[in-house]
């Protein structure tokens, strides 16, 4: 949930609960009040009848707002206060009174008086002035709000700006993090450390590239000073058995030496270090590997076959599309069995290489993990480099196996 | 043949140009971009092999010197950078070859053939080893006089064994020659076998005697003894 629409959430639950806390309090405070005023307003009365009758012996009749009655014995009724229902000729309806009823002595006479006021009036001015108080509350809260709400998106806005900044950051396209500089002081103090941090980070990361890379080429001049020195030794009249030997190491310094090779390739890739994205026939370079790779077919007797309905085409560096291609088709080639075959089709939607092959464990997720290999003489890095390329290039790589294994390669959508 | 070899590294600059002299020619050394540049102003050279990365100096920089006073030279760039930018730089600014370390003595020998070769210092575009004799401009092969008709690889494969005659050549050295690393072949060189056999019974058809010495099935020689 974004920071704001939580801020604005609790917002407004907490006023809400506010709001209806406070009307239904301010309604019981209000219908206490004007209670007690209405009691007040019929006790003044009985106060002026009493005055009234002493003074002139009238006794005021106003049914059903005042009733006086005389009575021969007084104490019969407290002085108390009830609500009653009283029906109306007028209105043709039962309505609510709020009676006052006591029993007074004027003159020696006794007087039974009951005076009622409508109840309604006071309930209607207790709701009235309890809308009245939730409409005000309502409209401030509102204002306040929305104010609030605009106040923040201001506030926030930068912030919200460079943690877009922070989002497309990445070490690869060797740009600074350009952040807004803000008047608010923790802004201010979180872009400092952002910028710090992505500071390290970036010498951090170049100091590491540098390393690899120069680690990467240097160990080329010593394998090449072994391998010649290999090789000239190999030159002399050598037993059967010093030969071997001799072989061997220079098959393992050849092998050092190519997957060093091969995880500096990775890395370059990585770093998207080629350059000049061309649009390259995919059909036209099978065709070019297909006959360059022949001799390969025919000595493990393999049968291929290219179908192409369409060309796919792929806006890349021409030297990773060749060896993406050349890769797969090694991979089918090596991980192959004798008399066996390799199906590729071609069309503008995806193409596809199959081969027939000894079955495996692998699945689409392991298959392209680094130094995951098919048999003892492969490094693991042939299928890395491949998905690799495919990552860097906007397009998709799926391996799926039933008799036979197939690399699927499509544009991803 | 004046070769002038430019590389920090001594024992790889002793190693290439021992090989080197007992392939007949005459070598100068050069260990730093200093004694190289003295070199290139005094002397006129056949062919340069450079290596771009000198600890005084960029050798891309010594390519323009040599451009300027040896515009007859021949230029073989060594590097420890297999980069397709290097190599067209180094290209662009004038040399004929970009050799990738690490590399096999049979491999710089059969490059500086063929640059010698296309420079026109080896005089004839014609290489003869007792009957057979191959023409690198046509890229044909006769044998006793009659034309035989050979793959792009399998001529490749005879240049380089001619080129290398009395070497051992091991199949690492054969499949990179052949493939550079356009392949990755898990070190599976069966393939070396397919070739020679097309290549012998091709040779035998054409009457030629078989010079592929295999040694303890583990490399291979071409030669007449």
């Amino acid at each position: 949930m974004k920071f704001l629409t939580r801020i604005n959430r609790n917002y407004l639950i907490l006023f809400s609960i506010t709001l209806i806390v406070v009307t239904i309090v301010g309604y019981l405070a209000l219908h206490l009040i004007i209670m007690d005023e209405a009691k007040e307003n019929l006790l003044s009365r009985e106060y002026l009848i009493e005055k009234q009758i002493k003074n002139t012996g009238e006794i005021p009749n106003l049914n059903p707002l005042i009733e006086v009655t005389k009575t021969d014995e007084g104490g019969i009724v407290k002085p108390s206060f009830k609500e009653v229902i009283i029906w109306n000729e007028l209105e043709q309806e039962n309505e609510v009174f709020l009676e006052y009823s006591n029993c007074i002595k004027v003159n020696n006479t006794y007087y039974l008086i009951k005076l009622r006021r409508f109840a309604f009036e006071n309930e209607d001015l207790v709701l009235a002035l309890a809308i009245a108080i939730f409409i005000l509350l309502l409209s401030a809260f509102l204002i306040s709000f929305f104010i609030t709400r605009r106040l923040n998106k201001t506030v926030w806005a930068e912030f919200e700006h460079n943690l877009h900044a922070i989002e497309s950051f990445s070490l690869d396209l060797n740009k600074n993090i350009s952040l807004i500089e803000s008047d608010t002081e923790e802004f201010e103090r979180l872009n400092k450390v952002i910028n710090n941090l992505t500071e390290k980070l970036k010498t951090d990361y170049l100091m590491l590239k540098e390393f690899t890379e120069n680690a990467a080429h240097e160990i080329q001049t010593p394998l090449s000073i072994a391998l010649i020195n290999l090789e000239e030794i190999l030159q002399h009249d050598l037993k059967e058995e010093t030969f071997q030997k001799m072989v061997a190491s220079i098959s393992a310094l050849k092998r050092l030496s190519s997957l060093n090779q091969s995880l500096i390739l990775l890395t370059k890739i990585e770093n998207k270090q080629f350059l000049f994205n061309n649009e390259v026939s995919v059909n036209e370079i099978f065709t070019r590997k297909l006959q360059e790779f022949s001799v390969l077919f025919e000595t493990k007797a393999l049968d291929v076959k290219i179908q192409s309905e369409n060309d796919f085409k792929i806006g890349i560096n021409k030297q990773l599309a060749e060896i993406m291609i050349g890769n797969l088709l090694s991979n089918a080639i090596n991980h192959n069995v004798h008399n066996g075959n390799i199906r590729i089709y071609v069309n503008s939607d995806y193409f596809q290489i199959c081969n027939t092959g000894e079955s495996n464990l692998f699945t689409n997720d392991t298959i392209f993990n680094r130094f995951v290999r098919g048999n003892p003489r492969s490094y693991g890095l042939g299928l890395a480099i491949v998905k690799k390329i495919c990552e860097t290039h906007n397009l998709d790589i799926h391996y799926t196996r039933d008799n036979r294994h197939c690399f699927t390669i499509k544009q991803k959508s | 043949m004046k070769i002038l070899i430019i590389e920090d590294e001594i024992e790889l600059l002793i190693a290439i140009s021992n090989f080197l002299i007992k392939e007949n020619y005459i070598c100068e050394l050069a260990e730093n971009f200093k004694k190289a540049d003295e070199k290139l102003s005094i002397n006129d050279y056949d062919l340069i092999l450079l290596d771009i990365t000198l600890p005084d100096g960029n050798g891309l920089e010594l390519l323009k010197t040599i451009k300027k006073h040896q515009i007859k030279s021949g230029v073989i760039i060594i590097s420890a950078k297999n980069s397709t930018d290097d190599k067209i730089n180094g290209l662009d600014l004038g040399a004929d070859d970009y050799l990738t370390k690490p590399f096999q003595l049979s491999e710089l020998n059969s490059r500086i053939r063929a640059v010698l070769r296309r420079r026109k210092f080896d005089g004839s575009s014609i290489i003869t080893f007792n009957e057979i004799s191959v023409n690198t401009e046509s890229k044909s092969i006769t044998i006793h006089d009659k034309e035989i008709t050979l793959t792009k690889k399998e001529y490749d494969l005879l240049l380089f064994f001619i080129i290398n005659k009395n070497r051992v050549l091991t199949k690492e050295a054969i499949a990179e020659h052949l493939w550079e690393d356009s392949i990755d072949l898990s070190d599976n060189f069966d393939f070396i076998y397919t070739h020679l056999n097309n290549i012998r019974k091709k040779f035998k058809i054409a009457g030629s005697k078989d010079y592929i010495k295999t040694l303890y099935g583990m490399g291979y020689k071409f030669s007449d003894a």
